[in-house]
């Protein structure tokens, strides 16, 4: 892999592994989350950007010659609407179909998970302990999406356009890789807790956690073999030993500290540890407010996860409490790269680069995803600050 | 008896909180007693949630609560209603769908006896004018979860403007990435980061 600028004495992989293990690179890595920002700046739409492969590369190649480069790629571009379900269990309106072609996907609290599936869950982790994380998600995609029916309906809809989806990947990411752009992972599911708390519905999983804790701390943990499994043999397929597990709704703006330490974080801590074992390192999408989750995130092992924060969590907080275990990402704010000067977005990134990159252990980002309206040259000024401030005294 | 509905309530206790109700209004208790304590009880479950001793799910709890022991004390109201604290439009802006949070405040700031239009989500900047038009609202709210909601609040701020109710109608806004700047730029009046904000917010511009 070539090195990306002339100052780098790594490659963007050795960074990347370098942080992650908790050692000093030799500068900070950026990581930019693009996915609808890429359609906004290329001019095409979003329903192109995800229908039309060959438009998402020019789009996402067009960011990274003008904006970029930057160390690692941050792949979420389902080809299919309903792939994106396995990072959403949720019903969804998508541009160019219920939405206008240039329209963000929106989700519904609608159910798709029933509170009798909890049950279903444990019966179907006795008879294929390693194969319930496909039963399970087809299950779910075939309530979500109307048109494509249950059943075997949705095995037959479905299996082709993961196979197309993961070649599109390995295809995708041998070309980053080819430009000296690492990809930041093989595979991104849902975590298990979280994902009830999705296809259940809010209101009908504050129930559950109420009236059935324990069947939704079990069911959970008994999906996390399966997980585990589906991790191993996606993330073989696409080429890159990483995963990234969505944790949607386990921040404090959705539970206590204690109910997610006793309820959602045994099977997240479950899968991790799993995944690590084998050689498989995880980067946690932490939305929210994490501040009084972090001591309880020490409980991972160390040198192996990444925690990326997306703006609520004090970033500089989280370096305090697990920066000796974890490797951090974020947190340039949404609002900051659609309404802030690039003065203000550098003087940020400095900020974070000498705080949270302070000892190395730092992936400069988003606090989650490029907002689709950031202003191009905010972009280009947090991607800039790791060449400008990033770079180790040695 | 009233007292034990707003202890009974604020503990999130739903089947006794019910119970109790059914049994107040089997012994002909002033119905509008027992929304009063079922109030108190809210404003008890709010303050836990500012204290983080209450998260959301009990916030939630409390709402789904309180509706359904109103479902049960409105055939006996006869069209008396409390004293309305205010009338608020709240809505989820253009373009956006995202409606847990709006939800939330709805059903706080009508636990706290303000009266709510809610026009649901994707809600054109016209749209919020009229119901200001109509029901001589004094307050708005807005709520977007995407970053495109920052100009569609704007957009709104705006619209009230040139109808000439800008200056009648105080406008807070909310939603995740919604803080002090996107406030300035939408020239909105307030933000609120939770539904107990809203309410003290509503509290502090109707009261």
């Amino acid at each position: 892999m070539k090195l990306l600028h002339e100052k780098d004495t790594m490659t963007t992989e050795e960074r990347l592994q370098a942080v992650i293990n908790l050692q000093v690179p030799d500068r900070v890595p950026c990581c930019p989350f693009i996915y609808y920002f890429a359609a906004f700046y290329a001019g095409i739409t979003v329903y192109e950007l995800w229908s039309e492969p060959s438009k998402y590369r020019m789009a996402m190649e067009k960011c990274l010659n003008e904006l970029g480069p930057w160390d690692v790629y941050y792949p979420v571009n389902p080809r299919y609407p309903e792939l994106y379900t396995f990072i959403m269990p949720m019903k969804a309106k998508w541009p160019g179909r219920e939405l206008p072609v240039n329209s963000i996907h929106q989700l519904l609290e609608e159910e798709v998970i029933k509170v009798e599936d909890y049950e279903w869950i444990a019966s179907l982790n006795k008879r294929i302990p390693r194969l319930t994380y496909i039963p399970f998600y087809l299950k779910i995609i075939g309530r979500a999406w109307d048109d494509i029916g249950e059943g075997w309906r949705t095995y037959s809809h479905m299996l082709p356009r993961l196979v197309r989806q993961l070649t599109t990947w390995r295809y995708e990411f041998e070309m980053m890789k080819r430009k000296g752009v690492t990809t930041l992972y093989g595979f991104l599911p849902e975590a298990a807790f979280d994902t009830f708390s999705l296809g259940r519905g809010l209101t009908n999983f504050v129930r559950d956690l109420r009236d059935r804790p324990e069947a939704v701390r079990l069911a959970a943990e008994e999906l996390t073999e399966g997980y585990a499994f589906a991790c191993r043999l996606i993330t073989a397929i696409t080429g890159v030993p990483r995963v990234e597990i969505f944790v949607h709704r386990s921040s404090n703006d959705f539970l206590s500290p204690k109910t997610f330490r006793e309820v959602s974080f045994p099977s997240l801590k479950g899968l991790v540890d799993r995944l690590v074992a084998d050689g498989i390192r995880c980067v946690l999408h932490l939305d929210g407010n994490w501040d009084l989750n972090l001591e309880t995130l020490r409980e991972l092992p160390a040198g192996n996860v990444v925690a990326q924060f997306d703006g609520p969590t004090d970033i500089f907080l989280a370096k305090e409490v697990i920066g000796d275990r974890i490797c951090i990402m974020g947190d340039v704010p949404a609002d900051m790269l659609c309404l802030a000067s690039p003065t203000e977005v550098d003087e940020y990134c400095h900020r974070l680069i000498e705080g949270v990159g302070k000892g190395g252990g730092y992936i400069m980002g988003a606090g989650c995803e490029i907002p689709p309206n950031a202003r191009a040259e905010n972009v280009r000024a947090m991607i800039d600050s790791v060449t400008k401030y990033g770079y180790y005294q040695t | 008896m009233p007292d034990n509905i707003s202890s009974l309530i604020a503990e999130i206790e739903e089947e006794q909180t019910l119970e109790a109700v059914r049994e107040a209004l089997s012994r002909e208790t002033d119905p509008l007693s027992l929304v009063a304590a079922l109030r108190d009880g809210v404003a008890v479950v709010g303050e836990r949630f500012e204290s983080k001793e209450y998260f959301l799910p009990e916030l939630i709890m409390a709402g789904e609560i309180f509706k359904e022991a109103i479902n049960l004390i409105d055939p006996y109201l006869k069209g008396e209603t409390s004293d309305s604290r205010g009338t608020v439009v709240v809505g989820t802006v253009q373009g956006d769908i995202h409606d847990i949070g709006k939800n939330l405040v709805v059903t706080m700031l009508r636990c706290n006896a303000f009266e709510v239009h809610d026009l649901g989500i994707d809600v054109a900047p016209e749209a919020f004018v009229e119901k200001v038009r109509e029901t001589g609202a004094r307050l708005v709210g807005m709520s977007g979860l995407l970053t495109l909601a920052f100009d569609a609040m704007k957009n709104t701020v705006e619209a009230l403007e040139e109808a000439g109710l800008r200056d009648r109608t105080k406008i807070i806004i909310g939603g995740g990435p919604i803080n002090e700047t996107v406030l300035k730029y939408c020239r909105a009046d307030a933000y609120g980061k939770d539904p107990t904000e809203a309410v003290r917010l509503a509290n502090s511009y109707l009261g």
